[in-house]
Formats: structure tokens, C-alpha cells, sequence
């Protein structure tokens, strides 16, 4: 691989502020460059990405750390790493012409007259400026200003090329068609390009990699997206790349999160402790789905208050990813969660430090179906058979199905249901990570064929003609562990009567939610727009979608009842071996601690105790799926080994530490 | 402009089109010199009324006859005044030139500007017959002291206006010199003087009026030597009020006429800043 032209290390910079003091903008940047690269920095307005910009183009020099331009440390702006400013910054006493032909005559003083002449006539074409050469910049609109700066700036032949919102002023229009122009050129020339830009389509339109960049103060990487749509590019197509939206809604979401965070930091948060609890103004995380009916209750039937929880917000995330990072930067005290998602992060499996997390309450069980597109059932895919038939005829497409998180029991499901009817998930069909608000729209336009995901997207795709249900979720596990209630161990530890308080509220909504008179009542509830905002007879809790005659009669989603919200053991112990299974995580050496640590059973207890529910025990035998392989929890191991398909899966001892209340 | 074939100039339409550009300063100056005419007629005031300039034979005689010269200090109005005129022209000159200089060096350097700022700002204030026995006191001479009094009071707005303009040339000027590594003298020629040229051709008209003003305090201090400053001091030492009234028509008048002198050459020279 050819050496960085540009490589950033480990840079600092701090702006002292008016009344001493300083304003640390920067921290940590590491960032390298390759010849050839387009790099966009995205970001929040004061998140940095001018500041640096302007370090590597050595218009500001770093507090710490190094700018590094073919190995040579950045001291002083010069006319290898050439800026197109914001503001175009022509000099307006000059023509167009005269403009460039500054840049050209400072820094190649070295060519004839006639070349250097050349060489502005020739950037003058480039960008299609001949007509208006001889016109002073305040007589051209904004776009064309643009063109001249940047043909000053490519005149003179910079090894980079530094953008700060090129575009940022100008109207739609101008704006495509200037972009595309830029590419053409980058493309060209092979130039080194950086630029900074708000415009998430921009980014991912221009860029071989996008840097984004967190909130200041102290904003740093938050992360580095590669843009694998192939060159050229054309700005109407590359909308229809399979990569074009997920990238989008990558860079959409780390900016929401971002905004959502400074919402966060922007509050006071003290933590209010009454009624005898350590804390009852909450953050409650959830995702906009069937299963989040208790919260909903709790909220809307007092159960929050009358358990002395006063203060309690619910948050609507867009996606699973977005409660996982509301619990890591502790901006949301408790979560809604898929089951797996507590086993998933105390393993580790969201790729930073081991976070154990606590659930003291199954929320819901079952509420889950695999719908496949409508175009498979035109093609005779009926049953699963079917399906894998269709998959071995046109084994040369890729087949990419929907699932909401690698820890929800729908991947866990689908997998299982895949690999047991010998589809490899892995290797047979692409298995996509997608918000399931999102899975609708994707399998309506093609790019998904079918999705595992929770009510009532199911029922959706089926009333509305894109999809059918090949399997529902009780035919595979009829009663598994749907949504549980998560919070950090360490958050547990410092309020644990607000957690049992918490776990009461809950509770008692799960009862409520249970009672098919009230599901009329549910679905108009849920169809309110801070919830799920859609219309309530498509939000259905009776039988499952698409199947009349289900073969179970049981109510779709249970809420409650004997065994279905104590937390166990076993499940999320079978939940492990799944994980490690698809290799979500290492299988833990330390499994008995951890099941131990993430199961609150005492505080379901004493919740249920004090509610009067003693009666609602654990009655669970062992776990046995459609396909009649017994789970021996004795060995796990055995057990992932005795099942067909299974990746490379290894075992690990995972560090959790030692339980340790929260510091507030 | 096309015109109609046929179409000669046509009075009525002229009228028609100005005439709201015409009427009120008629109206406004005629009712101003005839109410200063009355005043004067009804005897609310001493001051001789405008009508004097014409009824007074000799003020007549100066009015109507401004290039006469008849040796020494008898000469016609226009005469005097391009005494003065190229007395202001040397010391404004001196001025804009140190104004200018000093202001760039102000206006590029914090420190200069932190030393000197306060004195300006104090010099600044002080009226410019107050500078007169100073002049004096430093020159020893009339001429010398009567072009330091005018420069003394035109300098100020070039250099302030001038360090401004410096100060304000846009960050974004600056990066490109940075961006392309110009030299010192090429960051000056091409980016600092055109940049800062609306701000310093500010300070020039705002001087220009202010030398002109300081022409009376100037000329004070130099009995002896033709000018339209000596000539009002001259009318008012021996009480000719119409010749005073004179004077200070012609006084007016130039001031108006440097002005727009200023005026036009901004425009031309500084257009589109």
C-alpha cells in the first residue's frame, strides 16, 4: 500500500478563551490520507471540522500532536495543500482572469509569460468560465464565483486540495451541478481532495471516506465511513446503489446522536431522589414497536407515578443502535431492549468494553414473524422448501434479508429457522442490519427480500400487499422472550429501589397490556404520534398476522402471566450459545457470572411480591425449538457443536470487573 | 439612448420629470435667503441681509470682478483663493501622505495601535485654532505654521480610517496571500491597498472638508499674505459685514466643490468595493 500523503497524529488543539481559560476543540484526531483519496469531514456546526481543515492546510498550527504532508511536518499554508474558502474569496478589485492569473504568477514564477498565460486560459475552460473572464467575481452569481476559486486553486497544481463547504451558499441546482463538475475533475486529475461539508448526500456522492466528527468540546473521529459506490459516479445514480442509503442513514443517525447528546448535556440533570427512591426522573429508551405497549401504559396509566417514578421520559430511538449508545453514554437511564441485547452487551459484543447490563423483567414474549417479499410468492415460494429451492436456482443473486439487530431474537430467530431448514445465514442469503421502521420501505423498492422483525411491520407488508409471512414466530419458539427491561449494572447498583420501583410500574403494565379487552384501547394508544404514530388496526395484539387459522390459539404477544416476565437464566444462557453461534461474541469461559450478573431475579421478586403477584413463578422446563433439538444448558458447548451450522465460534473469559455502583 | 426619430428635446416632459427634483431646493434656499433678508431689513439683526452683496458698491465690485489684481494684498476673490487653495493643497497633501503611511502601520500592528491609539484620539479632539499659537511656537514662521495647522487637522480621519481599512481587509484576503506565500511587497500592492482604498478615500473626503474648514485658523496666524481666510479677517478688522457675508459665500462654495471633487474621484478609483 503506497505510504499516507497526509497523515494527521494524534493532534490537539485548544483555543484560549477571552478571560483566560481554554476552549479544547480538538482531542485525539489520528486520520491518513491516501493519494488519490476524497475525504469528507461531517459534522455539527462547532464540532471542529474547519478547525481541522485549516491545521492541515496550515493555516492554524495544532496544540499537540502533527500534520504530517509527505512526511513532512506542516508548519506554514502554502500552495501544495491549496484552500477553496467557504466564501470563495476572490478579490473583487480583479477580473476572473486576473484572479487566477495572481495565484499562477506567485507560485509558478519559474514558467514563461505565454505557459503561465496557458495555464489560466486553460483552468478558465475547464470550468467553463471563457464567456466571463473578463468580469470582476461581484458580477457573477455564487456558483460561478465557486468555479473560478476552485479553478485558482486547481491552476496551481496543489498536492491537495482543501474544500471548506464549497458549496454550502449556493441553490440545489448549482449545487449538483457543480459537484458533479468537481468529481469530473478529481477524477481527472487524481487529486488528494479534503473538504469539509454539512450535506450528508455531498459526502457520500464525493467521498472515498467520510470522517465524522463528534460535538466539541474536545470533539474527536466518532467514526470513518468507506464509500464503496464504484467511480465514476453519477449524481442520479448513485442513489440507487445498494450502499447509497445505508451509508446515508449511518452519517443521518451518528448526527441525530450527536444533536441528541447535546440536548442531553444541554439539560440540567440532577438526579432527584422522593418518595424514598434514589432517582425518579428517568430516561426511558424505547424503539417505535408493538412490544413497547407497557411502556406506554405506564406512561399513560399512571403506573410511572403511583410507583413514585414522577419524573419519566420516554425516548423514542429510531433504531436498537440508538439505545445501546443512550445506555453506554448513560444519557438514558433504562431501556426497552430486545432479549439479547443485555447477554450481547455484557459480552462485549458492541465492539468496546464489556458493559454489563441488568434485566429484572421480561417485557413481552412471541410478536415476531419472518415476511418474505410478494415477488417470491408470484415466483411459488409457499413454505420453506420453497424458499430454499428458489435460493438454490438463483444462487448467483444476492438474497439480503432484514434483521433489526444481531442481538434481537429476530436474528437469533431467523437464523435458527434458516440454518435448521440447511439455509446457511451466512453464506446462502445477506443478512442486513436495518431500523424496522426502515424494513417497509426496502422491501417495498426491492433492496431487502424479505425481514425478520417484530409487529406490526408483518402485518403491514401483508395488509399492504409487499410481503407475505412465510413463518410465524410461534411455529418456531412459541414463547420466546421478546423485549426486555435493561439497565446498567452499575446504574442498578446505585438506585436499586428505583429500580425495583421501575420494575413495579412495568409490571403492572405488562398485566394490563395483557388483557385482550384492553387491546382495542392499546392500539389507539399506540397509534398516537409519540409512539408509534400509524393507524391502530394495523397495531394488533390477537392472532398472528396472516395466519386465520393459527395453529396455536394463543394471543400473539403475551405480556403476562405464569413464566413470562421473570427473567431466566436459561433463556439468556440459550441466547449465549446463539451469539457465539454466529460469532457475535466469543462464547464466555465465565458464562455462569455473567447469566448471574444480568439476571436481576431478586428485584422481579420483590417487585412481584410487593405487587401481590407471588403466585406468577417460574414454571419453565427446558428449551426445545420447532425443530425438537433439546437445549442442554449443562453444555453449552456440546451444544453449539451439536448443532449443524455454526460458525468459528471461540471461547474467551470476558473481564466484566466486579460489580461497582455508578458515581453520579 | 434610442429616441424616437422626430422626437426633439421637449420642455414640457422635462419639466414634468424634475420638477420634483427642482422645485424644493428653490424653494427651500429662496425662503431661507428671504427670511434672512428680512431679519436683516426689519432690523431683528445687525448682519446685512444677501440682497448687501449687490447694494454694497464695493462688495459689487469684488463680486463681480474676482480676478482683478492691483498689487499687494487688492486683489479679486478668485485670487485669494487659490492663495489658499494651494496652501490647503500642501498641507492636506502632507497629511494624506503621513496619514496614509502611519495608518498602515497602525492598522497592521497591535502594538503600534495600542501605543498610539490614545494619542490620536486625543490630538483628534482638539479644534484648530487651538493649534495656531502652537504652530507658531514651532515654526516661528507664518507660512510653515498656517500649512501645520492645516495638516494637524486633516491628518486625523485619513489615519484612522486608513488603519480600519487595514484592519478590516478580510481574513479571507489575507489566507489566499498566506495560501500562495506572497511577499511582503505583493501582499501591499496587490491586497492590502486595494482592499483598504474605500476606507482610506473615506478619510480623504471627510479631510479634504476639515483642511478647507481649517483655512480661517490658518490664515489668522498670517497677516500680510493673500488669501480668502486674511481676506475675511481683513473685512471683519475693519467692519465690512457684506464683505464678510462674501467671503463666506466663497468659502462655501469651494468646500462644496472639493467635495464632490472627492466624490468623483472615489467612484472612479474605488468603484465596486
Amino acid at each position: 500500500m503506497t505510504p499516507p500523503i497526509v497523515a494527521v497524529q494524534d493532534v490537539v488543539k485548544n483555543f484560549p478563551l477571552q478571560g483566560g481559560g481554554n476552549y479544547l476543540a480538538l482531542k485525539g484526531i489520528d486520520l491518513e490520507i491516501r493519494k488519490g483519496e476524497f475525504i469528507s469531514l461531517i459534522g455539527h456546526s462547532g464540532c471542529g471540522k474547519s478547525t481541522l481543515l485549516n491545521m492541515i492546510a496550515g493555516l492554524d498550527l495544532p496544540t499537540g500532536g502533527t500534520v504530517l504532508l509527505e512526511g513532512e511536518s506542516v508548519k506554514r499554508p502554502g500552495p501544495d495543500k491549496m484552500v477553496v474558502f467557504q466564501n470563495y474569496s476572490l478579490l473583487p478589485w480583479l477580473t476572473v482572469r486576473e484572479n487566477i492569473a495572481l495565484a499562477v504568477d506567485e507560485v509558478m514564477p519559474d514558467l514563461s509569460r505565454s505557459e503561465r498565460d496557458a495555464v489560466v486560459e486553460e483552468h478558465i475552460a475547464m470550468v467553463g468560465l471563457a464567456h466571463a473572464a473578463e468580469k470582476p467575481p461581484l458580477q457573477l452569481s455564487g456558483g460561478m464565483r465557486q468555479r473560478v476559486a476552485i479553478a485558482r486553486a486547481l491552476a496551481i497544481r496543489p498536492k491537495l486540495l482543501l474544500l471548506d463547504e464549497p458549496f454550502g451558499a449556493l441553490d440545489a441546482l448549482t449545487r449538483g451541478n457543480l459537484q458533479e463538475k468537481l468529481m469530473q475533475i478529481c477524477n481527472e486529475h487524481e487529486l488528494t481532495a479534503v473538504m469539509v461539508t454539512h450535506d450528508v448526500d455531498e459526502a457520500v456522492l464525493l467521498s472515498d471516506r467520510i470522517v465524522m466528527l463528534t460535538n466539541g468540546p474536545g470533539s474527536k473521529i466518532g467514526g470513518i465511513l468507506e464509500v464503496d459506490i464504484p467511480r465514476p459516479r453519477q449524481r442520479l445514480e448513485v442513489v440507487h446503489h445498494p450502499s447509497y442509503y445505508s451509508l446515508r442513514s449511518e452519517i443521518i443517525y451518528f448526527l441525530n446522536r450527536q444533536k441528541r447528546v447535546k440536548q442531553w448535556q444541554a439539560k440540567p440533570h440532577k438526579v432527584l431522589a422522593r418518595h424514598g427512591l434514589e432517582k425518579v426522573n428517568l430516561d426511558l429508551g424505547f424503539i417505535p414497536l408493538a412490544a413497547c405497549a407497557p411502556l406506554a401504559v405506564a406512561e399513560a396509566k399512571g403506573f410511572f407515578r403511583k410507583h413514585g417514578l414522577d419524573e419519566v421520559q420516554l425516548v423514542r430511538e429510531t433504531s436498537w443502535r440508538g439505545v445501546t449508545d443512550g445506555l453506554l453514554d448513560r444519557t438514558l437511564d433504562a431501556a426497552l431492549m430486545p432479549s439479547g441485547m443485555p447477554a450481547w452487551m455484557t459480552a462485549g459484543g458492541h465492539g468496546s468494553d464489556p458493559t454489563p447490563i441488568v434485566t429484572a423483567l421480561t417485557l413481552s414474549r412471541n410478536g415476531n414473524g419472518i415476511t418474505l417479499a410478494r415477488r417470491l410468492a408470484d415466483q411459488g415460494v409457499r413454505s420453506v422448501a420453497d424458499y430454499r429451492d428458489y435460493l438454490l436456482r438463483n444462487n448467483r443473486e444476492p438474497h439480503t434479508l432484514g434483521i433489526v439487530h444481531p442481538a434481537s431474537m429476530h436474528n437469533l430467530l431467523l437464523r435458527y429457522w434458516l440454518s435448521s431448514n440447511a439455509i446457511d445465514p451466512d453464506r446462502d442469503v445477506h443478512l442486513q442490519t436495518l431500523p424496522p421502521a426502515q424494513m417497509l420501505a426496502d422491501l417495498k423498492d426491492g433492496s431487502i427480500d424479505g425481514y425478520c422483525v417484530g409487529e406490526p411491520w408483518n402485518n403491514r407488508a401483508d395488509r399492504e400487499g409487499h410481503g407475505f409471512p412465510i413463518v410465524g414466530d410461534l411455529e418456531i419458539w412459541s414463547g420466546h422472550p421478546g423485549k426486555v427491561l435493561g439497565v446498567r449494572e452499575d446504574w442498578a447498583l446505585a438506585y436499586p429501589n428505583t429500580h425495583i420501583a421501575l420494575t413495579k410500574a412495568l409490571l403492572e403494565a405488562c398485566r394490563y397490556c395483557a388483557d385482550p379487552a384492553h387491546w382495542d384501547e392499546l392500539s389507539q394508544l399506540l397509534s398516537d404520534r409519540r409512539y408509534l404514530g400509524m393507524k391502530p388496526e394495523l397495531i394488533r395484539f390477537g392472532t398472528p398476522s396472516g395466519c386465520a387459522e393459527n395453529p396455536h390459539g394463543d394471543p400473539h404477544t403475551l405480556f403476562f402471566g405464569p413464566g413470562v416476565n421473570r427473567p431466566s437464566r436459561t433463556e439468556h444462557l440459550w441466547i449465549l450459545t446463539q451469539l457465539a453461534r454466529w460469532s457475535e461474541i466469543p462464547f464466555p469461559r465465565n458464562y455462569v457470572e455473567i447469566l448471574e450478573r444480568i439476571c436481576a431475579v431478586s428485584v422481579y421478586s420483590t417487585a412481584a411480591r410487593e405487587l401481590g403477584l407471588d403466585d406468577v413463578s417460574y414454571q419453565r422446563t427446558g428449551i426445545e425449538l420447532f425443530d425438537g433439538v433439546p437445549f442442554n444448558g449443562d453444555d453449552p458447548i456440546a451444544y453449539i457443536n451439536s448443532l449443524s451450522i455454526h460458525q468459528d465460534f471461540s471461547v474467551a473469559e470476558i473481564p466484566i470487573g466486579v460489580p461497582r455502583a455508578m458515581v453520579s | 439612448m434610442a429616441t424616437a426619430p422626430g422626437s426633439g428635446f421637449n420642455l414640457g416632459v422635462c419639466w414634468k420629470h424634475n420638477r420634483k427634483f427642482i422645485l424644493p431646493p428653490i424653494f427651500g434656499i429662496g425662503g431661507f435667503l428671504l427670511f434672512w433678508q428680512l431679519s436683516s431689513s426689519l432690523g431683528l439683526t445687525k448682519l446685512t441681509g444677501p440682497l448687501s452683496l449687490w447694494t454694497d458698491e464695493r462688495t459689487r465690485e469684488l463680486l463681480l470682478y474676482p480676478f482683478f489684481d492691483r498689487g499687494g494684498l487688492d486683489k479679486g476673490l478668485f485670487l485669494h483663493t487659490m492663495n489658499s487653495l494651494s496652501r490647503v493643497a500642501l498641507g492636506y497633501s502632507l497629511a494624506a501622505i503621513l496619514g496614509i503611511g502611519v495608518g498602515i502601520a497602525v492598522g497592521l500592528s497591535q502594538t503600534l495601535n495600542r501605543a498610539f491609539d490614545p494619542l490620536f484620539q486625543f490630538l483628534r479632539m482638539v479644534a484648530p485654532l487651538a493649534w495656531v499659537p502652537i504652530a507658531l511656537v514651532i515654526f516661528q514662521q507664518n507660512q510653515p505654521a498656517a500649512i501645520f495647522v492645516i495638516f494637524i487637522t486633516s491628518i486625523w480621519p485619513i489615519l484612522i480610517n486608513t488603519a480600519e481599512g487595514v484592519r478590516q481587509i478580510p481574513q479571507d484576503y489575507r489566507n489566499v496571500a498566506l495560501v500562495l506565500q506572497m511577499s511582503r511587497q505583493k501582499f501591499f500592492t496587490k491586497i492590502l491597498i486595494p482592499s483598504a482604498l474605500p476606507y482610506i478615500f473615506t478619510g480623504l473626503r471627510i479631510s479634504i472638508g476639515l483642511a478647507w474648514l481649517a483655512i480661517i485658523a490658518a490664515e489668522i496666524v498670517m497677516p500680510g499674505t493673500p488669501g480668502i481666510g486674511f481676506f475675511i479677517w481683513d473685512a471683519n478688522q475693519n467692519g465690512y459685514v457684506s464683505d464678510i457675508v462674501l467671503g463666506v459665500v466663497w468659502i462655501g462654495a469651494i468646500g462644496l466643490i472639493l467635495d464632490r471633487l472627492m466624490a468623483w474621484l472615489q467612484t472612479r478609483i474605488a468603484a465596486g468595493r
